[in-house]
């Protein structure tokens, strides 16, 4: 939901003349959307702004998003940063692949699903104070 | 793969930007929920170009994290998904000042990451060093909370309106958006 909800508010502001830059580890969801610029981070998903306590890596990722504000010639720019995650691809077949997960695992799942989203309709359901 | 293709010096098949979208509907369906989750989806895409340097601009900020609420159960690294620290309106809060900002309500890859370092969703400090070094103008006062709602409506009407005025308000000349 993050990057579609992100993803919504850079359109919201670009058509009332703010530019931006969405940075983000899930390229199908924000593409799909369709935003001005994008700078698609081939990390799992948590770390669209560098590698955890590797500064280096956020520095260098930042820098390409401020490159993308800069310089993208039309919307639907998108750039995909050089950083890899690992040498090894495999971690990209764990995330929500159902062919992985034995039944009991998914009934597991379903019952916690469930339970969050329960938790979830009882804030969204409770008067907050905005600030 | 075969000899040749280790020839041609391709990268295995599966070492592509994750499929999300087909992921998460295959899984949502396997565990026995009903009709698939409409993404939102836009042919047309509005552009405003930059009308000046960044290193004349203020940047602003907005984020899907959530600020550590220490009633609200785990939201330590490597924490389970808890839903309980989730928030339904636009929250802001002063670029000056330090922030703990966390993500145990977002589904992000458990498997391969723990959440251990905000630097990784919230470059905050990032961005004000920039400033200091003069690569952007300044850093807006204020970034900006959007709330992850499932409902379009929601997002399109109320939220996006909100965080539109609250980046006017900042006069920020661009914003930098980072999704968990």
């Amino acid at each position: 939901m993050c990057h579609q909800t992100v993803s919504l508010a850079a359109r919201h502001l670009e058509a009332n003349g703010i530019p931006t830059v969405v940075l983000g580890c899930a390229k199908d969801i924000v593409e799909y959307v369709g935003v001005p610029r994008f700078l698609f981070s081939d990390f799992p998903l948590g770390n669209p702004t560098g590698r955890p306590n590797d500064p280096q890596s956020q520095a260098v990722t930042l820098e390409l998003a401020l490159r993308v504000l800069e310089s993208a010639p039309a919307p639907r720019t998108t750039v995909q940063s050089p950083l890899r995650w690992s040498a090894d691809p495999a971690w990209k077949l764990d995330y929500s692949n159902i062919a992985r997960l034995s039944p009991e695992e998914i009934a597991r799942r379903r019952a916690e699903f469930d339970r969050q989203k329960e938790i979830a309709k009882t804030i969204r359901t409770k008067p907050q104070a905005a600030e | 793969m075969s000899d040749r293709e280790e020839e041609l010096g391709f990268a295995p098949e599966h070492d592509a930007p994750i499929p999300y979208m087909q992921r998460i509907r295959d899984y949502y369906q396997a565990l026995g929920y009903g009709a698939p989750y409409r993404w939102a989806h836009y042919a047309e895409v509005p552009f405003a170009p930059l009308t000046k340097q960044l290193r004349d601009s203020r940047i602003g900020l907005i984020t899907t994290a959530a600020p550590y609420q220490p009633d609200k159960g785990n939201q330590g690294p490597g924490a389970p998904y808890n839903a309980a620290p989730k928030f339904y309106t636009v929250y802001s809060g002063d670029s000056a000042a330090e922030h703990d900002l966390r993500i145990a309500h977002i589904a992000y890859d458990r498997s391969h990451t723990t959440a251990e370092d905000s630097n990784c969703w919230f470059p905050l400090p990032a961005l004000r060093r920039l400033a200091a070094e003069g690569r952007i103008g300044e850093v807006a006062p204020r970034f900006h909370g959007a709330p992850t709602n499932r409902s379009h409506r929601t997002t399109l009407d109320t939220d996006c309106p909100e965080l539109l005025a609250r980046v006017r308000a900042d006069k920020a000349d661009a914003v930098i958006l980072v999704a968990v």
